[in-house]
């Protein structure tokens, strides 16, 4: 399947070999690097022709960072999905939740639902804080909803528990939307106190530089916990799981711990994206968690590579591009260039033929995803797989072996 | 071949009711409920729960057949479904130029036979296209790549209907009288009841269709164990083909049914009905077609029950509730491994 | 770094070339269209962006090139907060933008709200009625950064006087006394049901069921069959077509309320028998004895025009928010042209003149002006029958009466 990756030769599969095992053995540093690199490409990329053609600069740093809240998530579902290979279509539940969080405390009807007078007050410069702590504090919670959604599913195995966590992401919306004295009901809890930070204060709606920094950081450290986790005992153990339960089990992983623990760390991220997505747009409301959100991740997840986290990033990263940028953009750009023919095309008309166009291009000529787990592309293809013909999979397996 | 486990004879291995015991329960258990249900919610909400299971249950077929044959969860199915809608009011109303009710018997009867016709076909052979085109290139892909395609696939069939019809609801032209049944008190609409008849008659054609035909047999075996299945001469392409047309076709049906009871259709009404018929698919056990008719009616009950206890808003929220309940009681559905089928 | 040269150098070339491309002699503004535009929220929006182009298409300034710059916020299919605030963020860093139409959805208006003002962007919504957009503490909320620069407009007026006034007509003029409530559980449908259920209350009335189904929902059937039972002499349906209000109606009959007045807001008012997708066309016969509000004047001299105009341009009659969009840009272009009789048409100029509480701006609409919060001081409610006889037979809404609610 993999016929579409050239076999590199000679000395580039040399320096890739090289290149991936320094970053395996250097994972944490090799994420600080790469993640530093890719958040100073973005901007220059934003300032040249022909991006600034159709959207502003400060636009697409706003987009980048929306792409980062997708990015997380897609890491996230990653965990769950991709390397416990718990199959979850409800995902956006943790995304809601975390974001309610935030909501609650960082809002003056939040604030009057806990019975707190927090952001009425503190000046916003100061209220603002909150968001750091608050980080943790909804993977906190959105974690602990992870566990309590994750214990009816134990017994369930794939597709039934597929439909289970679709359940779940279709009842909290539904929870948020109807418990009006609670939650505002259907008008969301507005008035969210932005960021702050102590020298440059509040964050600012017209600034994208803070919001698009603190994304960075994030993404930077959910990837090298991620990392951490995958290649620890507990990553083992998720990846025995998804392999083959039974056998797990036999061997004496505790499936149940296992399992459990991989909702909850998987919904915690998605609870860090929610807490951040809420402080950027100061408003919660049930339609920001619809089970299009859940599909969305998903296909990030699938399209990137699962089980891989650079790769189910840049998946987000593509998919959140395509969807959200390019096909809302096709009718201005092709305007400002005064391309025949095409600058008459309404492409907002044909977006959702367009993205499912893409979709199913996208899975047809890369079945595995863009960047596949080397795991799994063996298990997939033990048969056709020889040695080199996929040099990440190569340098990666070494070393996990190495390290055994 | 699967990335994700699924789930195997081993995880629903249960240990096996009295054998005596079981065809007595079949029966007993549905009777309670439908009695039940009938004292509670009264003959004309209950033809509701029974008309809107129906719909349900004919898309859940088509899905339930394709997940047991390929194990994929076909989330454009319910956009098969719209758009067997759209071709009936095609046929109908802009082919035929229909507009109100016909209440000739001998006029009446012809075209429900023709629009019942046209639309399974049309769908049948959209399905198969779609099947050939957007999944049989990813069969021995990971068992998640062609969800995505399906996803991609709902949006494609999606947007040609908005470019076609527009973004609004469409008219749909009701050929069907409304004139009541009057039963004692009650007052039962005719069209009802022959949504119901026409639904419960394509279950049991369908039924006998895999039970009693070559075919049939052929989808089973395939279902059971593709490679085996190829070993005894089975040609599973083909095999696999007529899945996706007859699940194609029924949600085709649906479509039709869907015209005739509610009069108004739209792009992404698929959506929403593909989201319960998937529901009611896991709920009778992935793969039974049995418990994906039965899974539908339930849903009906669920929704209909919900809404005469006064709890209209959370009717989603409570039938995926009831859904969680029975699965960690019965994690492979009420009629999971009845057919043997791999889910 | 290499890389890092050559990037500084395209950055570098990419300000030369739109430095030199924007200059032409005359200054660049642009007025940003903010809406769903993809999906099922089209069939309402839609109607708003072309009312809108219908009013930009014929704007000229002596000295300035007018562009118009439409973002569509809907992602896959539904209105998506998160691509609203990015859209405004887009619209507040094009420095020639200096006015907004939109947005449709409340939820979209709680994100861009906060940013508009904090770039003090006039904008103008030609269907937002949720009251806590602008009014109270809900409204200083949003508007955090500069809580008494005004710069969100509104065409539309609240629920809170919408909702009440169906109540009173239907207790006073038709004579109803109970009815029964079905919204659509969205921001405007269960809005304007909740204060419409408050005055019936109020008014003597009885509310005899109270249900929700959202937007999706299809059949219809066990909520009227429960309705039914309880005998109401009329149905109040909170949301717009799109999101069930022809089908409620449609169902009715099969359900046993085929006598049973149907009231419903704005959201219904939607175009003749003859528009795709609008309440009568979907009702069909069902749609006679449905009464609608809409907040507007009944006569306004120049309605028949925009609707030949329209009609003209677009090969269908307006629908039910293009006279709101085509207002809202008319605010606008009178605001620019304020401000350019002023001197320089910046940003916070057209702000300070679009939100200038004594001004009058003549609209389609009706005369409009806004109080300190941005609201429409146009408070008369107009009351509008179905008649199934006109529109050549195919159905449509008569004026029937009026009020003025100040």
């Amino acid at each position: 399947m993999s016929a579409s990756t050239a076999v590199p030769s000679g000395r580039f599969a040399a320096r890739r070999q090289r290149l991936a095992e320094v970053s395996s053995r250097h994972r944490s540093w090799s994420i600080v690097v790469g993640i530093a690199i890719i958040g100073a490409i973005l901007p220059v990329l934003a300032n040249i022709p022909p991006f600034t053609l159709a959207t502003p600069t400060n636009a697409w740093m706003d987009g980048f960072t929306n792409a980062g809240v997708w990015v997380l998530l897609a890491i996230g579902l990653n965990l769950v999905v991709g390397v416990a290979g718990l199959l979850d279509l409800g995902y956006a539940a943790f995304f809601a939740i975390g974001a309610y969080t935030y909501a609650y405390v960082a809002s003056p009807f939040g604030n009057s639902i806990l019975g707190i007078e927090f952001v009425t007050k503190v000046s916003p410069d100061l209220s603002g804080l909150v968001f750091w702590p608050m980080l943790l504090v909804g993977a906190l919670v959105a974690g602990m909803f992870g566990i309590l959604l994750g214990a009816p599913t134990l017994r369930l195995r794939g597709d039934y528990l597929a439909i289970v966590t679709l359940g779940f992401g279709e009842i909290v919306p539904i929870v948020f939307l109807n418990s009006d004295a609670v939650t505002n009901g259907t008008n969301g809890v507005g008035g969210l106190a932005r960021p702050a930070l102590p020298i440059i204060g509040s964050f600012s709606a017209l600034n994208p530089w803070p919001y698009y920094i603190s994304m960075l950081v994030l993404v930077a450290v959910v990837m090298m916990l991620a990392y951490r986790l995958v290649e620890s005992r507990l990553g083992r153990a998720w990846e025995a799981i998804r392999e083959d339960e039974l056998a797990a089990a036999a061997s004496g992983i505790n499936t149940v711990t296992a399992k459990l623990l991989a909702f909850a760390l998987g919904a915690s991220t998605a609870g860090i994206a929610g807490v951040f997505n809420a402080s950027k747009l100061v408003t919660v409301s049930p339609d920001q968690f619809t089970f299009i959100v859940s599909f969305t991740v998903l296909a990030m997840v699938v399209l990137g590579g699962m089980g891989n986290f650079w790769g189910v990033a840049v998946g987000a990263f593509v998919i959140y591009t395509i969807n959200n940028v390019l096909l809302k953009v096709l009718n201005q750009f092709f305007d400002a260039v005064s391309f025949p023919i095409l600058k008459d095309i309404d492409f907002i008309q044909l977006q959702f033929l367009l993205y499912g166009l893409a979709l199913v291009a996208m899975m047809l000529l890369r079945p595995e995803g863009l960047f596949p787990n080397s795991r799994r592309q063996r298990e997939l293809h033990t048969q056709v797989l020889e040695p080199g013909a996929d040099e990440l999979t190569t340098a990666e397996a070494t070393t996990e072996e190495g390290q055994r | 071949m699967t990335a994700l486990p699924a789930t195997s004879e081993a995880g629903g291995a249960r240990v096996p009711m009295g054998a005596s015991l079981k065809p007595l329960l079949r029966l007993v258990v549905p009777a309670v409920f439908l009695v039940g249900a009938y004292a509670f919610m009264g003959p004309e909400q209950f033809v509701n729960a029974l008309t809107r299971g129906a719909i349900y249950a004919l898309i859940a077929l088509g899905y339930t057949m394709v997940y047991g044959i390929i194990e994929l969860i076909n989330f454009a199915h319910g956009d098969m479904f719209m758009m067997g809608a759209f071709v009936s009011l095609t046929f109908l109303g802009q082919i035929l130029g229909l507009t109100g009710s016909i209440t000739d018997i001998a006029r009446l009867a012809p075209l429900l036979v023709a629009a019942f016709f046209v639309s399974m076909i049309v769908m049948g052979a959209i399905g198969v296209t779609i099947e050939r085109l957007a999944y049989k290139p990813l069969r021995g892909a990971p068992r998640l790549a062609p969800l995505i395609t399906a996803i991609g696939v709902s949006f494609i069939l999606q947007n040609i209907v908005m470019l076609k019809y527009g973004p609004f609801q469409t008219n749909s032209p009701k050929i069907f009288p409304s004139f009541d049944i009057v039963i004692g008190s009650a007052k039962i609409p005719a069209l009802s009841v022959f949504i119901i008849v026409v639904a419960l008659s394509m279950m049991v054609a369908l039924q006998l269709f895999i039970s009693r035909t070559r075919l049939g047999r052929a989808m089973r075996s395939t279902a059971a164990d593709r490679d085996a299945a190829q070993l005894m001469g089975v040609n599973i392409n083909r095999t696999i083909a007529i899945t996706f047309l007859i699940g194609a076709a029924l949600a085709g049906a649906a479509g039709v049914v869907n015209g005739l009871q509610y009069g108004v259709s739209r792009f992404d009404d698929g959506f929403q009905a593909g989201l319960k018929a998937f529901t009611a698919a896991v709920l009778g056990g992935i793969g039974n077609t049995v418990g994906a008719a039965l899974g539908g009616f339930i849903i009906g009950f669920i929704e209909v029950g919900a809404t005469v206890m006064g709890f209209s808003r959370w009717g989603p929220a409570i039938v995926f509730g009831v859904l969680v309940i029975v699965l960690v009681f019965r994690p492979s559905g009420l009629l999971g491994q009845q057919l043997g089928e791999r889910a | 770094m290499k890389l890092a040269r050559v990037g500084a150098a395209l950055a570098a070339a990419a300000i030369v070339v739109s430095a030199c491309g924007g200059s032409g002699g005359s200054k660049t503004i642009t007025i940003g269209i903010s809406l769903p535009l993809s999906g099922s929220d089209l069939a309402s929006a839609g109607p708003a962006r072309d009312g809108a182009l219908l009013a930009l298409k014929d704007f000229t300034l002596a000295g300035y090139t007018i562009k118009t710059l439409i973002l569509d916020h809907a992602v896959n299919g539904i209105h998506d907060p998160q691509q609203g605030s990015k859209d405004m963020t887009t619209l507040v860093s094009d420095a020639t933008v200096v006015g907004v139409v939109g947005p449709f959805n409340s939820s979209i208006a709680k994100v861009q709200i906060p940013i508009s003002n904090e770039a003090g962007l006039l904008q103008c919504s030609p269907a937002n009625t949720n009251p806590d957009l602008t009014k109270g503490d809900a409204g200083k909320q949003l508007r955090a950064k500069a809580p008494d620069k005004i710069n969100y407009i509104r065409v539309a007026t609240t629920d809170d006087i919408q909702g009440p006034a169906v109540a009173q007509y239907g207790i006073n003029k038709l004579s109803l006394k109970n009815v029964a409530i079905i919204d659509d559980t969205e921001t405007y449908g269960k809005g304007i049901a909740d204060a419409f259920a408050a005055e019936w209350t109020k008014l003597g009335g009885t509310v005899v069921g109270r249900e929700g189904a959202p937007k999706g929902t299809t059949d219809y059937t066990a909520i009227l069959t429960k309705f039914a039972a309880a005998k109401p002499d009329a149905v109040f349906y909170g949301g717009v077509t799109s999101t069930g209000g022809g089908l409620v109606r449609k169902q009715m009959d099969q359900a046993g309320l085929g006598a049973a007045a149907y009231l419903g807001g704005d959201g219904i008012q939607d175009g003749n028998g003859a528009t795709d997708g609008a309440f009568i066309n979907i009702a069909g016969a069902a749609a006679a004895n449905s009464f609608s509000s809409v907040a507007a004047i009944h006569d306004i001299p120049g309605a028949a025009d925009f609707a030949a105009k329209y009609k003209a341009e677009y090969k269908v009659d307006p629908g039910s928010y293009s006279a709101s969009g085509y207002a809202c840009a008319q605010i606008i272009i009178a605001a620019v042209k304020a401000a350019a009789a002023k001197g320089d048409v910046t940003r916070e100029a057209v702000r300070a003149a679009g939100t200038n509480t004594a001004t009058k701006f003549d609209t389609i609409l009706g005369s409009v002006s806004f109080d300190a919060v941005g609201d429409s001081s146009q408070k008369i409610i107009s009351m509008y029958k179905v008649d199934m006889t006109a529109a050549g037979g195919k159905g449509d809404w008569i004026f029937d009466f009026q009020v003025d609610y100040k």
